[in-house]
């Protein structure tokens, strides 16, 4: 049982690699994850934001809230390209 | 990050010192769009902006010299590149 590995562990190994973000609500981010903290509020870069209306908007660099974060998908290239395989 | 060494502005404290006095984009959980200059942020994320503008879905309401946002309304602030 030594080698259970924490849930923010498995974020920490997220730092610098591609993650996809959904919230409580129906809006989802894809972005490289810079850092997070306690609260899992997020630094993301090269972000985009999916909306529930379809819209996708970018964003360079954002602070996300941790406090309306759902899941977190490590490596996961959004809704689009998902639904598009 | 080469070198193990946290980058500049990696976690979220350090993004928010970098972007202070930078003109910032900050969305609500309702879909509300305020941008402005980031004046200061705290802990809860309550943020100061001035020169702020009121986007509600993509069109601009109104203007505010400066304004405070509560931080329990904030889903991101994002840097305007």
């Amino acid at each position: 049982m030594a080698s259970q590995i924490l849930p923010l562990e498995l974020i920490d190994k997220c730092i610098g690699s591609r993650i996809w973000v959904i919230m409580k609500s129906d809006t989802e981010f894809t972005g490289t994850l810079l850092g997070f903290d306690d609260y899992v509020n997020m630094v993301l870069e090269d972000v985009t934001e999916f909306d529930y209306t379809g819209t996708n908007t970018k964003r360079k660099r954002i602070l996300l809230n941790g406090n309306n974060v759902c899941m977190l998908v490590p490596g996961g290239s959004g809704p689009v390209t998902e639904a598009s395989s | 990050m080469e070198n193990g060494a946290a980058r500049e502005g990696g976690d979220p404290s350090g993004f928010l010192s970098e972007i202070i006095g930078a003109p910032v984009v900050v969305k609500l959980n309702s879909g509300v769009i305020y941008k402005g200059e980031l004046q200061s942020v705290d802990g809860y994320m309550n943020i100061a902006l001035e020169k702020t503008e009121e986007f509600v879905d993509g069109v601009k309401r109104r203007a505010y010299g400066d304004a405070f946002i509560r931080g329990n309304n904030v889903m991101y602030i994002a840097a305007e590149d």
